[in-house]
C-alpha cells in the first residue's frame, strides 16, 4: 500500500512538475485550479503514505522530505500568488518520492523501528526534516530571485519576467524561509539531544549524522546571521542561500558515499 | 505600373518598425523646429505639409509631387544622423501614397500603428502635428487630419480597441511591480513636467507610490504637477542627490541629450547599499545614460523596453483590430470619394460657365461685325461655337472626372486653376 500510494504521489507530483514548466517550454499554460489541484492531491495522498510509514531509514527520510517541500510549495504559492516555487520544488520533490521509491520504504532494524514510535522521536523527524526543506525553499527563492534579477537587469520580458514573481517578494521568501528554517532545525536538533538523554541513556547516532547536522545547523545559522545581523539582502543574500544549500547537500552525499546504505538517512 | 508622379497625398517617415531608437531620437523634431523644415519641404514644392513627430514616428504627410520634395525630405532627416548607413537615410524610411496614405494616417490615429496596439496617446500628437502645422497644412491635410481625429475617436468608442493599460507608462508600473512587488509606499523621483512624465506620474501615483520630489528645468510647471501629486518642485540640478533615496526615478524632460549621467548619480546610486533602484526612461531622445545601468541593482528601462512590455499586455486587443480596420476603410473611403470629387463638380461648371461667357463674348463681338447674317444663319454661328466649345471641354473634362475617380482630381483641379486662373475654392 504505501509502495502503491509513493506511486500515485510520484505521478501526481510529476504531473504538476510538468504542468508549472509547459509555459517555459512554449505549451499554453494550465489552468491555476489545476496547478493547484495536482500537488494538493498528491500531498494529501502523500500524507496518508507516511502516516503508515516508521520514520527511520534513508527512504521515509527523503519521503518526508518531498512532502514538506510540497507543502511549503502550495504555502508558498499562496503567499506569492504564482506558482513558480514549483518549478524548482516540484521537480525536487518528484526526484525526492522517486529516490525514496528506489531506497526502499521499508523500516530498518526493528529496535530502532520500536524507539521511532516515540514522540519524541518523531517531532525531532518532523522538525528537522520541515528546517531542511525550509532551507531548500530559501535555495529555491534565492534561485528564483537570481533569475528574476538576470532577466530584468538585461530587460528581457519573456516567460520568467511574466511568470516569476517580484524581486522583492522572492527576497521575502527567502528570508521567511531562512528565519523560520533556523529555529525549527535548532529545535530539531535540541529533540534529538533530548530523545537520546531521556530514551536512549545517550546518544547512539552515527558520527556522520552528528557532523552533517552540525554542519547544516551552522551554515542555517551563517545564512540568517547575515541576512540579520549584517543586512544582506537581494542578490547577495540569494548567492549566499545558494552557496550554503549547495555546501549541505555536497557535504550529505560525500558522507553518504562514505558510509553507503539506506538502514538510516546517514 | 502606377504612375506616381503627379500631385497626391504622400506620407514620408521613419517608425518604430523601420528604424530602432537611437535613430528615431536623432530624427525626432521639436515644436520648434515643425515650421521650419515644413517650409524647407514648401519650398521644395510641396503644396502642404504636417510633420508628425513622436517617440515612435517622424512622418511628413505631404500634398505634393514626389520630385524634388521627397529629396528634400530624406536630406533633412539625413542632416540629423551622425552617421548615414550605407543604403541612405531611405534605408530607414518608408513612402506610402494617395489612398494608401489616408489609410496609413487613421490607422495611426486610430493606435492600430502604434507600438503599443490601441494607445491613445497618439490622439493627441496628431493633434498637436496638425495644430503646430496647420498654417502649412493646406486643405487636403487639414481635412485629413481633421478626419483622422474622427476616426481615432469612433474606432476607440466604437470597439474595444482602447480598452485596458498598455501604454508605455502603465508598461512602467508594471516592471517597477517586478521589481518592488507592492508599490504602494514606494517613492518616486520625476525628472520633466511634460505631458509624458505627468501621464507616467500619475499612473504611479494611482498605484500608491509616493511621488516626493519633481524637478524640471522650468519650476512653474514642476511646481504645477507636485502640487497636484502631493510632491516637492526642484530643479534638475538639485535632484542628483535624491537617487540616493528614491526607489522609482521616471524620466521624461525634453532635453537633447542624456541629463541622467554616470557623473551626475553614479556615485549617489553606489550609496544605496544595494537597494534597488528603477530608473523609467520615457523620453526621447533618451535621457538615461546606458552607462548607469551597469551599476548594481539599477534596473533601468527606456522607451523601447516598456512599449515591448506593453505590447504583450496587449494582446488581448487583438481582437478587436478587425473591427477597428473596418472604421478606418470605411473613413478612408468616405475621405477618398470627396478627395476624389474635390471641388471637381463645382470645377468643371465653373471652368465651362468661364468658357461660355468667353465664347458668348467672342460671338457678340463676331455678330457685331456681321450684321448682314440672316436669323437663321447666326443661329448656325453660335451652335457652331458651342459645338466647338463643347469639342475643346470634352477630353479635359473626361480626364477631370477620370482623375477624381481615381482620387487625383486634386492635382489636376490645382493644374486647371493655375492654367486657367481660376481661384482656389474658400
Amino acid at each position: 500500500v504505501i509502495v502503491t500510494l509513493h506511486l500515485i504521489v510520484l505521478a501526481l507530483y510529476g504531473l504538476g512538475t510538468a504542468l508549472a514548466l509547459a509555459p517555459f517550454l512554449g505549451l499554453p499554460p494550465s489552468p491555476r485550479p489545476l496547478n493547484i489541484a495536482l500537488p494538493c492531491a498528491g500531498a494529501a495522498l502523500h500524507v496518508v503514505a507516511i502516516s503508515q510509514l516508521t520514520p527511520v531509514g534513508l527512504g521515509p527520510a527523503l519521503s518526508m522530505l518531498a512532502l514538506c517541500l510540497v507543502l511549503l510549495q502550495l504555502a508558498s504559492e499562496r503567499l506569492l500568488r504564482g506558482s513558480a516555487v514549483a518549478l524548482l520544488a516540484g521537480p525536487l520533490a518528484t526526484a525526492l518520492v522517486g529516490l525514496a521509491l528506489l531506497s526502499g520504504l521499508t523500516p530498518g532494524g526493528s529496535a530502532e523501528a520500536a524507539g521511532s514510535r516515540n514522540a519524541w522521536f518523531i517531532l525531532h523527524v518532523a522538525l528537522s526534516v520541515s528546517g531542511v526543506a525550509l532551507m531548500a525553499l530559501a535555495f529555491i527563492a534565492a534561485a528564483l530571485y537570481l533569475l528574476q534579477f538576470r532577466e530584468l537587469k538585461a530587460r528581457r520580458f519573456g516567460q520568467v519576467f511574466q511568470l516569476f514573481p517580484p524581486l522583492e517578494r522572492l527576497d521575502q521568501l527567502n528570508r521567511f524561509a531562512l528565519l523560520v528554517g533556523f529555529p525549527t532545525l535548532t529545535l530539531g536538533v535540541l529533540l534529538a539531544l533530548g530523545y537520546g538523554a531521556r530514551f536512549s541513556g545517550g546518544l547512539h547516532v552515527a558520527k556522520a549524522q552528528i557532523v552533517w547536522g552540525m554542519f547544516t545547523w551552522v551554515v542555517l545559522g551563517w545564512a540568517v546571521w547575515v541576512r540579520v545581523v549584517r543586512h544582506w539582502a537581494g542578490r547577495r543574500a540569494a548567492f549566499a542561500s545558494i552557496a550554503g544549500f549547495s555546501a549541505v547537500l555536497l557535504v550529505y552525499v560525500a558522507l553518504k558515499l562514505a558510509q553507503p546504505g539506506v538502514e538510516r538517512f546517514l | 505600373v502606377t504612375d506616381h508622379s503627379g500631385v497626391g497625398i504622400k506620407v514620408l517617415g521613419v517608425n518604430h518598425r523601420t528604424a530602432p531608437l537611437e535613430v528615431r531620437e536623432r530624427f525626432a523634431h521639436g515644436a520648434h523646429e515643425v515650421p521650419g523644415a515644413l517650409a524647407r519641404v514648401m519650398a521644395a514644392g510641396a503644396q502642404g505639409g504636417v510633420l508628425l513627430s513622436t517617440c515612435n514616428r517622424t512622418e511628413f504627410y505631404l500634398v505634393t509631387e514626389e520630385e524634388p520634395a521627397f529629396d528634400t525630405v530624406w536630406s533633412l532627416l539625413g542632416e540629423r544622423l551622425t552617421a548615414t548607413p550605407t543604403g541612405g537615410v531611405r534605408e530607414y524610411g518608408y513612402v506610402v501614397r494617395d489612398r494608401e496614405a489616408v489609410r496609413h494616417l487613421y490607422r495611426v490615429s486610430a493606435g492600430l500603428d502604434s507600438m503599443i496596439l490601441g494607445e491613445s496617446q497618439i490622439q493627441g500628437q496628431v493633434r498637436e502635428a496638425w495644430e503646430i502645422s496647420r498654417a502649412q497644412a493646406g486643405p487636403v491635410l487639414h481635412r485629413l487630419f481633421q478626419t483622422a481625429l474622427h476616426v481615432g475617436s469612433r474606432v476607440r468608442t466604437e470597439t474595444g480597441l482602447g480598452t485596458g493599460t498598455a501604454s508605455a507608462a502603465s508598461a512602467g508600473v508594471a516592471v517597477a511591480g517586478k521589481i518592488f512587488g507592492d508599490l504602494a509606499g514606494r517613492s518616486a523621483l520625476i525628472l520633466g513636467a511634460g505631458d509624458m512624465a505627468e501621464l507616467a506620474a500619475t499612473c504611479l501615483s494611482d498605484e500608491g507610490v509616493k511621488i516626493t520630489l519633481v524637478a524640471n528645468r522650468t519650476q512653474e510647471r514642476a511646481r504645477a504637477i507636485a502640487e497636484r501629486l502631493g510632491g516637492r518642485a526642484v530643479s534638475l540640478e538639485d535632484a542628483w542627490a535624491y537617487f540616493a533615496t528614491t526607489d522609482i526615478a521616471l524620466c521624461s524632460t525634453a532635453a537633447p541629450h542624456a541629463v541622467v549621467t554616470w557623473e551626475r548619480v553614479g556615485h549617489v546610486i553606489a550609496g544605496r547599499g544595494g537597494r534597488p533602484l528603477c530608473i523609467l526612461d520615457l523620453a526621447v531622445p533618451r535621457d538615461v545614460d546606458p552607462a548607469v545601468a551597469q551599476l548594481e541593482n539599477v534596473f533601468l528601462y527606456d522607451v523601447d523596453d516598456l512599449q515591448t512590455v506593453a505590447a504583450q499586455a496587449t494582446a488581448r486587443r487583438r481582437d478587436e483590430v478587425p473591427a477597428a480596420e473596418r472604421i478606418v476603410e470605411e473613413e478612408a473611403d468616405h475621405f477618398w470619394a470627396w478627395y476624389g470629387g474635390l471641388g471637381v463638380v463645382p470645377a468643371i461648371k465653373e471652368f465651362r460657365t468661364r468658357m461660355d461667357a468667353l465664347r458668348a463674348a467672342e460671338l457678340e463681338r463676331a455678330m457685331r461685325q456681321l450684321g448682314h447674317l440672316s436669323a437663321e444663319d447666326r443661329a448656325h454661328v453660335e451652335q457652331f461655337s458651342q459645338a466647338l466649345l463643347s469639342k475643346f471641354l470634352h477630353q479635359p473634362t473626361v480626364a477631370l472626372k477620370a482623375a477624381a475617380e481615381e482620387g487625383r482630381g486634386y492635382g489636376l483641379l490645382e493644374a486647371l486653376r493655375r492654367l486657367f486662373g481660376m481661384e482656389p475654392p474658400a
